[in-house]
């Protein structure tokens, strides 16, 4: 058989393999959404916008059978909600996103309705660490040419060989397609059993980057830093001492030259604790003992 | 090393230049051009209901003959028509189904996009069947793909790797979603619409399967 025989098969097979994981989830009025096996007792992993109510999910087996689920909880910064079912799942094989490169071949799948369908695209782009536009953290950078055809959104990105490298979100941006990677997936889905929510710290402020003065700047051995532009009433910020014009340059003994590190050190397990911030206040630096809450 | 992307191309042209004998562009003197393919030696065309608007015809084929061509049949619910042209002894497309597909296999669609004539567009197959996203029309099985259809695309075959027809282009949903007519719905229409004759040339067009 041609080559091209044989790549169409390999195609076909993979999106075989893979759909014996893939689930259907019904929990918003107009179309369904796409959800992935994520443990072999019955967890489902799907995209959060999928996911319109709390209650009243069904979701729909590869085998045609279709169950009821509850929803253990979501996190609206990367798009990922888990669901309960008591059904018995196969559970997909994952690999690491390290093995991606620019220019595989990867497929999209979903299953709005009741068989699974399947979109073809190339890796457009991998690099790390990024932030979601609501401020999600996401391990890796995973943008691919797949058409995300309706109902698509919560279903995997998989290998030519069947194997999932994460789950497809089409809101985490306009225009392009993104994939959550794994490891992401591992994360909040854990938080996610423990907490019900993906814990985040909250500090109550809102901030600047500004350039640091000469003197401080070479004392302090960094350019920037975050200037206080407001500190909210009741605050962990303001109950800490923090004030209005303090130029924030460490934390938790990070340094704080732009949002994304202060973001950073805001981590959900840093929830409670006390931590010294470095400020510059009245062109001196100054140590403040701050107290990170919970954001809501 | 003679790699896996130079012989995946080498058989993709294979394909494609079998069955681009087949495939005729249908001209329509109001409306612009569309595509067809040749169903039948002895001068049955297939193409979409909308290709084949009322006024006068023609068929050009790719051995340079532009025929007028007769509209014979048309199902506008089905959004397709056939079309016959005096001539004998044309290449005819090998006849598939649109019943035994994967999604995930590939498939590729034929046509003049924008009066580009012979152009060629692949993608993989999403799905199969009459109730898909946003596709809630009545009647009609679909064969949708991952691949671009134009204006000039419609009425033009949908093929598999074998070269075989599994769709007629019909239209598109979104920028890169590509929808055929299943040709089982084609076989099925030549047969209740064309009788006798349609019978022969379906059963003809079976032969190849």
């Amino acid at each position: 058989m041609s080559i091209l025989q044989d790549l169409s098969n390999d195609l076909a097979g993979a999106v075989q393999t893979a759909s014996a994981s893939i689930v259907r989830v019904e929990a918003r009025r107009r179309l369904a959404a796409t959800g992935i096996a994520w443990s072999a007792d019955g967890l489902v992993i799907t995209s959060n916008h999928g996911v319109e109510r709390d209650e009243n999910i069904r979701v729909g087996l590869p085998s045609g059978e279709t169950v009821d689920a509850t929803l253990i909880g979501r996190d609206p910064t990367t798009d990922i909600a888990v669901l309960r079912t008591t059904a018995s799942l196969t559970v997909p094989t994952w690999v690491e996103t390290s093995a991606i490169k620019v220019g595989h071949l990867v497929l999209a799948l979903g299953r709005p309705e009741a068989d699974v369908q399947a979109t073809l695209g190339v890796v457009s782009a991998v690099s790390g660490e990024w932030r979601t536009m609501a401020g999600g953290r996401v391990d890796v950078y995973l943008q691919t040419d797949v058409v995300m055809y309706p109902g698509f959104s919560g279903g995997p990105l998989i290998s030519a060989g069947g194997q999932m490298l994460g789950m497809n979100s089409s809101s985490l941006a306009r225009g392009v397609s993104l994939t959550i990677p794994a490891a992401t997936l591992k994360r909040v889905a854990a938080a996610l059993a423990a907490h019900g929510r993906v814990r985040r710290g909250y500090l109550g402020v809102s901030a600047q980057p500004v350039r640091l003065p000469a003197g401080l700047a070479s004392q302090i051995g960094q350019e920037t830093g975050l200037l206080l532009a407001a500190v909210e009433p009741d605050s962990p910020a303001e109950k800490s001492g923090l004030l209005l014009g303090d130029t924030l340059y460490t934390m938790a003994g990070q340094p704080i030259r732009q949002m994304d590190d202060l973001m950073a050190v805001l981590s959900g397990d840093r929830v409670g604790q006390t931590v010294t911030a470095g400020v510059v206040r009245g062109g001196q630096t100054v140590e403040v003992q701050v107290a990170i809450g919970e954001r809501n | 090393m003679n790699g896996v992307f130079a012989q995946l191309n080498a058989a993709l042209t294979g394909t494609i230049e079998g069955v681009l004998r087949s495939v005729v562009q249908v001209r329509d003197t109001t409306r612009g051009a569309g595509a067809g393919t040749i169903w039948h030696s002895d001068g049955l065309i297939l193409t979409n209901a909308h290709v084949a608007q009322r006024g006068s015809l023609q068929v050009a084929l790719q051995d340079g003959r532009v025929l007028p061509a007769t509209v014979i049949a048309r199902d506008d619910e089905r959004d397709l028509a056939a079309l016959s042209i005096d001539a004998r002894d044309l290449p005819t497309i090998p006849i598939g189904s649109s019943r035994h597909l994967h999604p995930g296999q590939w498939v590729m669609a034929l046509g003049h996009p924008w009066g580009v004539t012979n152009a060629v567009t692949g993608g993989i197959l999403i799905g199969v069947g009459s109730n898909l996203p946003e596709l809630q029309m009545p009647r009609r099985d679909w064969v949708v793909a991952d691949l671009h259809l134009r204006p000039g695309n419609s009425g033009g075959p949908m093929i598999d790797v074998s070269g075989r027809l599994i769709g007629v282009n019909t239209l598109m949903t979104g920028p890169g979603v590509g929808v055929a007519v299943g040709v089982d719905a084609a076989k099925q229409f030549l047969r209740e619409s064309l009788g006798a004759r349609a019978a022969d040339a379906v059963v003809h067009a079976a032969d190849y399967v």
